[in-house]
């Protein structure tokens, strides 16, 4: 039996303004892929952040790797972040460090503050050696030592991705990572990330707005809407109907002239 | 339309008020405008003034033997300038970074995943802000002293030494550089911090890579400015007793020396205008 | 491996001139050792008990004269307070205060003058061009002078302290408050100079580009489309400028001039620690109520 990577049982994350999550209940093996499907607003980033423990469940249990996240002390919620590597949506890059420095920084969970400063100050030679190879695998190398807000938009993906990557993860999560991209670098991007994850046995999960993307690469996918899960299920058993009904605009989101027609 | 002329209402106002502030200051001081062509002193003006065109090379009057070359004094005098406007800078930075940090909101946001239990939130409601707001208090202090006015306090409790100097201008500047300091990690974009703390780096890690590196460029213009200020505030300390170029051109003045002054007003002003280059130029290298 | 090596020493080697950076950070570094090391300061001298025993006199010298004999009361603290402000502070306040509205006011309105042959953008052959065209070089020259002239002006103005600019004037025009305030107005113009056609010259030069097209004279487009633009960003700076106006205005007293800086040296010399004490205080709470002020301007300038 696989071991689960990821589990939710029955998990509500309430916000102030708005329920993100209401009763979700799932789980995620080890060395699985799955994407994240749904509109905007229905809280994939919410169930993304969840995971390595940056938002608390209201109520219900988080577990990774059979440990409840609640009851982690916080040198082991550094720990835990430290094995899953994040790609945010906006990056959350270093615009003026260059991509060497960004990269380097993924390990900065595993090491001291002195050898985090060392290491970005003065980059020994076979370290630099890794993130140039790493840089090989995304595509981006001669781009070393470039200033990161010097590249472009896909660019700059690359790098967070590659960030990811040499934290040597157990888990890959990503929020969003082709919104911005045109649609061919975005296949490019998806693939490459695929295909590295595959290769080196991680899990992933991967939200993603674009659904021909999502069948295309992921043999699971789940269905996100209003912060409830609509399917979950293999790509192959998925058809069409259901995801038109993940996409339908409700009554209230529609446009006062498309109501009265 | 109707925003522009709302904002301009505004600025109207606001240019109103201040010639309404001007008129009344002017009235207050009784303002006399022919005390700026006082006779008598004319003779002084135009000495001093023509004097402009030919600054000392040599001493005027004859010296003692053995007395230093007029040049070697006034590079002496602007070495050292430079030498009190960087030590007291280098307190002054370290400091400010270091109130800056805490009386700012950057230390204390705290990690929401984290289960808030009884000392955490003692931590997070009563003694946290009890220290910014200490701290804020304690900088808006220090920096509403003028440096003269420290260097005055300074003296007359310590008497007149290097540490005077360099204290009576690091303590002011820490307080400058604590408060736009405090600004600049309040302002910058947080989310690189947020990252770096989602990967597993500690509270020190979020905020020397997530924080600091965006905010440098900030910094580091600020700092330019900042030791520019410094070293006029040095060679002002001159005229106190320090050893710097005020202290020099104090005498000269005295004993009408203009083409002397003029000398050393140049030097000054030569030193100011490289170093404002100098800025200038690692500014726009850093932003490249 | 080595091959990578190669890779990696090539793609350093490309790498734009951060060696300039990393040359002055080094320069910087030994430069402030040096001077460190140079004035030489003896850490230990300080702790002499000399030293303490001054120190100890001076906190003792800073209570109040009249009441060191009485018993600790507010009202003792009060009314020795209120001798000193209604005979010397209240006045000295209000000199300070003034000073340093009237020479920022002089400062700014002198500033902006000069301010568009100061700016780039507009003092060349041809304003607000687009970066492309290249006006000819022998139209060229006037401007540049002209622009290096005016800005020269603004650091000379600068670069000399207000307190120096106050001695200067002093010796020329003898005691009064002109000194202070022009030794205030000519450093500020300098600065208010520059900031402002800074201003100017990130202006969006589309409007008067288009205004240019329309056959405007540069002071045309100034007075139509610059100055407007620029008025909030301009009170912004004048207003930062003026807190640190007062700040200067309450030490310009120490040369002559009947305000805060002139009473605290008077005290100095007579050893009357205690008014000297309560003079920096009251130029401390002046310098809080014009930053306060200034604060509050700024923020509804920044709203509108």
């Amino acid at each position: 039996m696989t071991s689960h990577e990821f589990e939710l049982e029955n998990v509500t994350v309430r916000f102030p303004s708005v329920t993100a999550l209401d009763s979700i209940s799932l789980t995620i093996g080890t060395g699985e892929q799955i994407a994240l499907v749904g509109p905007s607003g229905s809280g994939k980033t919410t169930l993304l952040r969840l995971f390595n423990g940056t938002v608390r469940p209201s109520s219900g249990c988080v577990r990774v790797r059979q440990v409840d996240t609640r009851e982690l002390s916080s040198v082991q919620l550094r720990k835990l972040r430290s094995q899953i590597g994040f790609v945010h949506q906006d990056l959350s890059l270093v615009p003026n460090l260059n991509v060497l420095q960004n990269v380097l920084s993924g390990r900065m969970g595993r090491e001291s503050f002195a050898q985090s400063l060392r290491m970005i100050l003065l980059p020994i030679s076979s370290e630099t050696a890794n993130v140039h190879q790493l840089l090989k695998r995304v595509g981006i190398e001669d781009k070393l030592f470039t200033r990161t807000d010097k590249l472009s938009g896909g660019q700059q993906q690359r790098v967070a991705i590659a960030r990811a990557l040499y934290q040597q993860p157990e888990a890959i999560l990503a929020d969003e990572p082709v919104s911005s991209v045109d649609p061919a670098r975005a296949n490019d991007t998806i693939g490459l990330l695929t295909k590295i994850c595959r290769n080196d046995n991680l899990t992933m999960c991967v939200s993603l707005h674009n659904l021909d993307l999502a069948r295309k690469f992921f043999p699971r996918l789940i269905g996100l809407r209003e912060g409830a899960i609509v399917f979950d299920r293999q790509t192959s058993e998925l058809n069409d109907d259901e995801f038109h009904r993940l996409y339908q605009l409700t009554e209230e989101e529609m446009l006062p002239d498309r109501v009265e027609s | 339309m109707r925003p522009l002329t709302r904002i301009f209402g505004l600025r109207s106002r606001v240019l109103l008020g201040i010639l309404i502030a001007g008129g009344w200051a002017a009235w207050q001081l009784q303002l006399d405008f022919h005390e700026l062509l006082p006779a008598n002193r004319w003779d002084t003006a135009r000495d001093f003034f023509h004097a402009a065109l030919s600054p000392a090379i040599v001493y005027e009057d004859p010296t003692p033997a053995g007395t230093q070359p007029l040049l070697v004094k006034v590079a002496k005098g602007i070495w050292q300038t430079i030498c009190f406007a960087m030590t007291a800078i280098s307190m002054a930075i370290v400091g400010g970074v270091l109130l800056g940090f805490l009386s700012s909101s950057a230390w204390w946001e705290d990690d929401p995943a984290r289960d808030a239990n009884c000392l955490r939130q003692l931590l997070r409601n009563l003694i946290t802000p009890t220290i910014v707001w200490l701290t804020r208090t304690f900088v808006v202090l220090i920096r509403s002293i003028h440096e003269l006015l420290w260097a005055i306090l300074f003296l007359s409790a310590m008497g007149l030494n290097t540490l005077t100097a360099i204290l009576a201008i690091a303590v002011p500047y820490t307080g400058y550089f604590a408060k736009v300091f405090s600004e600049i990690i309040d302002e910058t974009p947080r989310d690189t911090a947020y990252a770096i703390r989602e990967l597993g780096g500690s509270p020190f890690h979020v905020f020397f890579f997530g924080l600091l590196p965006r905010a440098l460029p900030d910094m580091t213009a600020y700092a330019c400015y900042r030791f520019e200020c410094a070293l006029r505030s040095s060679a002002v300390m001159g005229f106190f007793g320090i050893p710097t170029i005020g202290y020099y051109l104090r005498p000269a003045f005295d004993e009408q020396h203009f083409h002397e002054v003029w000398t050393y007003l140049y030097a000054l002003i030569l030193l100011i205008v490289i170093v404002d280059r100098w800025s200038d130029l690692l500014r726009r290298r850093i932003t490249q | 491996m080595s091959q990578r090596h190669l890779e990696i020493q090539s793609l350093r080697l490309k790498r734009p001139a951060n060696r300039f950076l990393r040359f002055h950070f080094l320069g910087i570094l030994i430069l402030l050792v040096t001077a460190w090391i140079y004035l030489d300061i003896p850490w230990s001298e300080l702790f002499l008990s000399r030293r303490i025993d001054n120190l100890q006199r001076f906190a003792h010298e800073i209570y109040p004269y009249d009441l060191r004999d009485q018993p600790f009361s507010f009202t003792g603290f009060w009314q020795w307070f209120t001798k000193i402000w209604s005979e010397k502070g209240f006045a000295a306040t209000q000199t300070t205060f003034s000073m340093s509205i009237v020479a920022i006011i002089l400062a700014g309105s002198t500033a902006m003058m000069f301010v568009l042959p100061a700016s780039r953008n507009v003092a060349s052959p041809e304003p607000f061009l687009p970066a492309s065209q290249k006006p000819q070089l022998r139209r060229y020259w006037p401007w540049k002078m002209l622009v290096t002239l005016v800005r020269g002006l603004f650091i000379v103005a600068r670069a000399i302290p207000e307190y120096i600019w106050a001695f200067l004037f002093i010796a020329l025009l003898g005691p009064g408050a002109w000194p202070a305030i022009l030794a205030l107005a000519i450093h500020n113009f300098g600065i208010l100079g520059k900031l402002g056609a800074e201003v100017v010259e990130n202006i969006d030069p589309t409007t008067p580009r288009a205004l240019r097209g329309q056959g405007l004279s540069r002071l045309q487009i100034g007075i139509v489309a610059l100055f407007p633009m620029s008025l909030s960003k301009w009170l912004l700076f004048f207003f930062y400028r003026w807190e640190t106006c007062i700040r200067e205005a309450t030490v310009l007293g120490m040369l002559g001039i009947v305000s805060l800086g002139f009473w605290a040296r008077e005290s100095r010399a007579r050893d009357w620690y205690d008014e000297m004490l309560l003079f920096v205080l009251l130029g401390a709470m002046l310098v809080l109520i014009g930053d306060f002020v200034s604060a509050v301007t700024r923020r509804w300038i920044r709203r509108a």
